[in-house]
């Protein structure tokens, strides 16, 4: 190919490609939110489009997606005003509020307030499903989700420590942190580890999508109920957006309808919330040592 | 030499025996089958859905290199002071991507951040490869100059001229480093390539993988038809103007930053629990705060870091050593050689950051991925350098005919020096890449400082790389101890 | 020697000089007047540079210097080395705009000296691209555009063609009033120089005026183990 050509066409796919970010730069002043659904990450943007439309329609000011990688993200944008309403973890979003003064937990899904671990394991390990906790997984190697996570690390710690009195580093052989969910189940059902934890509702939508194979990998045991996920949103904002709006907000989350929305999260409607919920959360992080006291 | 050599593959084998290499997937050829599935499936239409990251990953490595060569420059001058030589070894001895969770907290998850974070690293870098090239250049233009001539047009007119060439050259390399820095930075959260590579990775999807690479690969090998010295002005201002759009600094998160967050935990404690946020000064609740995160975590994550960096050292020499003959003229015929020069170009393209993670999702975890993917990075780039050094030899007519006299006999011993000299070079970069993988998920200072940022625990995750940057210094000064023991420099290939 | 004229420009008296631990100048006595043409003379290694160097060092403030080596910048054009020659005597952002856009007053000025050298075609082309004897006429044409009064050259002519020597030798005693050239040529010195002095192992051997040295002297000089 003749490089001069072949330059010349560069030159005009780096100015088209310029001229094209213009079109999607931010306007100052929006209203901004995060959320990071608990599995299938890909093309956020597009989901949580939707749901920017919504509240935007409903509280009559611009409302943007800001997407963020994982918990860690989303609460440092939290604290930064980046975002001032975000869908978080029951872990992210203690966090998230201890870090700034005046900040309130306004919604949550139906089915959060008791959410619930599975701990999984490859059949070869030869554990199978108990109601009690599973003690045969000591000397295992076993990984949690994301660090951040609740359903995937702050209570699956929790009990890992209650039963043994130990930390998992010393329980397990290895313990490895796979990042979400669903690579949790991946990691587990290909045995590159042998026991992992996850959240109830992944492991529910995995196996409906025919992704679990049961000869592989399966539940051997449900942690005690939690409360988890949770939208939060800081103090600050009725002086921005004026009196009110945080109810104004939490009245259109509980309001949503739309299912294709809701499915971006999964859940089956939004209900309402307050701090004091998450206690339990707080008390446990407290506990394992990922919130200092 | 030879002493030097063994003594080093002596400590890497006693680190071996300490490291976990175990592979731990039961079907590690199931996912490198979807893997080249997807190489040969590339679903091309997510360039265009992505154009934003693309173009993201440009402008953080062209505002970047910038403002690190303007800071480099300026650093440069003054290179001859002690106190100026330690700050520059100390900002580059603390990888982009910490860097990048420093400036996250103060000026949030955006493109400042992204650009600081290869800007001040790179500044450091430049500042002593520049003053290495001014140090090394030739003097005697100087020489022609009259004396009570100002320093700044001596500069312009006796030194400028003279180093332009190799300045150029090398920061034109490293604008190549910074598009990898920059891909990479997504995958802690920043907005360029790396942030959807991550993510079709942990969900396997590998045909959009496989097309965000290609556009990777396409950006790089493209270069040096869109790169002209006369353009990059031209590029500089356009990113420039980008960028600002996006810019929102709070001053209120800087003031929290560095009055408040980073402040050790035991001296704002009081203040969380009563809920007044003040500081109290206590000094031996700290120092206990310094010690337990020193014996919890910061010695292990040291000692995994020495281990995996030690192996990594000499497994990338012998990778190269072994490797570099494919692309030398000396022992193999032209299509061979053009191969594997290809080869060697694709890997060394790769960020090791992105080899580990196809080695981790191969491999299961251990320290094994993280082994081969620093190696292959720098063996490739070792061994394309090698190959070229060793092409330069003309043998002579009578030169042994066996290729493995002639390897041993002629071609090794007049590469070795260099290769020795460049492999020592790189003992630095490959330390900080061993720290950074840890965020993967071994127990290098990378793990403990990603849990660290994780539970918002941003002093602590400062007082670690803090650490690691001393721990990186510390290896700098012996790289450079043992190449002036054995009197060998880089000097010919700097900039590869 | 007249010692007791006001226009002695240098004088050393039984002085031993080392430069760069190489050539070591042994209890030298000289002394040079305003106005002389001097042309140092003797085998490699004996000291002119050193005695050159040294002088220099004495007079710089007034003097211009050819290097023996050119001490050009390479990567500047033909006009700018020559430019260097005054870099000290215009402010700084003269320098620097001069880099990009030359004053026409300073090409005035330069033009006529690299004419009269045959370079005046080569103006604006690198240096490193010039051949030994072309960089060799802008390392004289820097030091002739430093208009100086004392003009200290080292070998000035080593790379230029015989015949065309002379010419550029004839333009340095013109140009300068007075001129010190280390010369490897000793027929070149004895036409173009007034005085000779005989350098040989760091001592001067003999100090005589052109007529005065004779090829007895000469063979002497260069022949002496």
């Amino acid at each position: 190919m003749c490089f001069a050509v072949l330059s010349n066409y560069m030159r005009l796919l780096v100015l088209f490609l310029l001229f094209n970010s213009m079109l999607v730069l931010p306007v100052l002043g929006e209203f901004k939110f995060t959320a990071i659904p608990d599995q299938d990450t890909a093309r956020l943007q597009q989901r949580f489009g939707k749901i920017a439309d919504y509240l935007s329609g409903k509280l009559g000011i611009e409302v943007k997606y800001i997407p963020v990688k994982d918990y860690a993200g989303s609460v440092q944008s939290f604290k930064n005003n980046e975002v001032q309403l975000a869908w978080f973890g029951g872990l992210s979003g203690v966090k998230a509020r201890l870090a700034v003064p005046g900040s309130v937990a306004i919604a949550q899904g139906a089915e959060d307030p008791y959410f619930m671990s599975y701990f999984i394991a490859n059949v070869s390990t030869g554990l199978s499903f108990a109601e009690e906790f599973p003690k045969g997984i000591k000397g295992r190697t076993f990984t949690f989700g994301s660090k951040g996570s609740t359903s995937g690390r702050l209570m699956p710690e929790l009990f890992i420590r209650q039963s043994f009195s130990q930390t998992p580093r010393d329980v397990f052989s290895r313990v490895g942190f796979s990042g979400d969910h669903s690579k949790t189940l991946a990691l587990v059902q290909s045995g590159s580890y042998e026991v992992g934890a996850m959240n109830f509702k992944v492991w529910k939508k995995e196996v409906d999508a025919g992704r679990v194979d049961p000869a592989k990998v399966q539940v051997i045991w449900r942690t005690p109920a939690y409360p988890d996920y949770n939208w939060t949103i800081r103090g600050d904002v009725d002086e921005t957006y004026g009196e009110g709006f945080i109810k104004k907000v939490q009245q259109a989350l509980i309001d949503l309808q739309d299912r294709a929305i809701l499915d971006a999260f999964p859940r089956a409607r939004f209900i309402p919330a307050d701090n004091s919920m998450f206690k339990p959360v707080l008390d446990t992080a407290i506990e394992v040592g990922i919130i200092r006291n | 030499m030879l002493k030097t050599s063994l003594t080093f593959v002596g400590i890497a084998f006693i680190a071996v025996v300490l490291a976990d290499l175990e592979v731990s997937t039961q079907h590690p050829w199931l996912e490198m089958g979807r893997m080249v599935e997807g190489v040969f499936t590339p679903e091309l239409s997510v360039i265009w859905e992505f154009k934003a990251s693309l173009l993201n990953t440009a402008i953080f490595a062209l505002c970047g290199t910038f403002l690190g060569v303007i800071l480099g420059i300026g650093l440069a001058f003054f290179f001859q002071f002690l106190p100026v030589r330690l700050f520059c070894a100390f900002i580059r001895a603390i990888h982009e991507i910490f860097w990048a969770f420093i400036f996250l907290p103060i000026v949030g998850l955006n493109s400042i951040c992204g650009v600081l974070a290869i800007a001040i690293p790179y500044a450091g870098i430049f500042a002593k490869v520049y003053a290495e090239i001014i140090q090394e250049s030739d003097q005697q233009p100087l020489e022609g100059i009259p004396k009570d001539t100002h320093r700044l047009s001596r500069f312009f007119y006796g030194v400028l001229p003279v180093i332009y060439a190799d300045t150029k050259h090398y920061t034109a390399y490293r604008f190549e480093c910074a598009l990898r820095s920059s891909a990479i930075l997504g995958f802690i959260g920043l907005p360029t390539l790396g942030y959807h590579l991550e993510t079709f990775f942990k969900e396997g999807m590998y045909s959009e993988v496989a097309a965000l690479l290609i556009v990777f690969y396409f950006l790089i090998a493209s270069l040096k038809y869109w790169l002209k010295p006369r353009l990059v002005p031209v590029y500089v201002v356009l990113a420039f103007a980008l960028l600002s759009r996006e810019i929102s600094l709070s001053w209120e998160n800087v003031a929290r930053f560095f009055t408040y967050e980073i402040l050790p935990w035991p001296m704002r404690r009081q203040g969380i629990h009563d809920g007044t946020y003040t500081v109290s000064f206590v000094l031996i609740p700290v120092l206990e705060w310094v010690k337990a995160i020193w014996l919890d975590e910061a010695w292990e994550g040291i000692w995994k870091t020495i281990v995996l960096t030690q192996i990594v050292l000499v497994g990338t020499g012998l990778f190269s050593l072994f490797v570099f003959p494919f692309a030398c003229r000396h022992f193999a015929g032209k299509v061979t050689n053009r191969i594997w020069h290809y080869l060697l170009i694709i890997v060394r393209t790769t960020p090791e950051y992105i080899l580990a993670y196809i080695f981790l999702t191969l491999w299961g975890p251990s320290m094994l991925p993280a082994v081969w993917a620093i190696l292959l990075h720098n063996g490739a780039i070792l061994a394309f350098l090698s190959s070229n050094n060793a092409d330069l030899v003309q043998l002579r007519i009578d030169a042994p005919f066996k290729r493995i006299d002639r390897y041993f006999y002629e071609i090794l011993p007049r590469v070795y020096g260099q290769f020795l000299a460049f492999l020592f070079y790189r003992w630095e970069v490959m330390m900080r890449e061993s720290a950074i993988l840890g965020i993967l998920g071994i127990y290098t200072l990378g793990f403990y400082i990603h849990s660290a940022i994780s539970d918002d625990q941003i002093d602590k995750a400062m007082l670690l790389i803090l650490f690691t940057a001393i721990l990186n210094m510390g290896i700098d000064s012996i790289s450079q101890v043992v190449r002036r023991r054995l009197k060998i420099s880089t000097k010919l290939s700097i900039a590869s | 020697m007249d010692s007791d004229t006001p226009s002695c420009l240098f004088s050393l008296d039984k002085e031993n000089i080392s430069y760069q631990d190489t050539t070591i100048l042994k209890n030298v006595t000289l002394e040079i007047n305003q106005g002389e043409k001097v042309g140092l003379i003797g085998p490699s290694g004996a000291g002119k540079t050193t005695l050159l160097r040294t002088l220099y060092q004495r007079v710089s403030e007034q003097s211009a210097f050819v290097h023996q080596h050119y001490a050009l910048v390479p990567q500047l054009s033909v006009f700018h080395n020559v430019y260097v020659g005054r870099l000290d005597r215009n402010t700084t952002s003269q320098n620097l705009i001069n880099l990009v856009y030359p004053r026409e007053q300073v090409r005035q000025e330069i033009f006529p000296i690299l004419d009269s050298l045959g370079i005046k075609e080569k103006s604006f082309v690198r240096v490193g691209e010039l051949s030994g004897g072309e960089m060799q006429r802008v390392a004289v044409a820097r030091a002739i555009y430093r208009q100086e009064s004392i003009l200290l050259a080292d070998e000035p002519v080593s790379s230029i063609d015989p015949h065309q020597a002379g010419a550029v030798l004839e333009l340095i005693n013109q140009v300068a009033e007075t001129v010190v050239m280390s010369l490897h040529a000793v027929e070149l010195a004895l036409k173009y120089a007034e005085r000779i002095i005989g350098l040989h192992n760091g001592e001067i051997q003999f100090d005589l005026s052109a007529e005065e040295v004779t090829p007895v002297i000469l063979k002497e000089l260069y022949q002496q183990s």
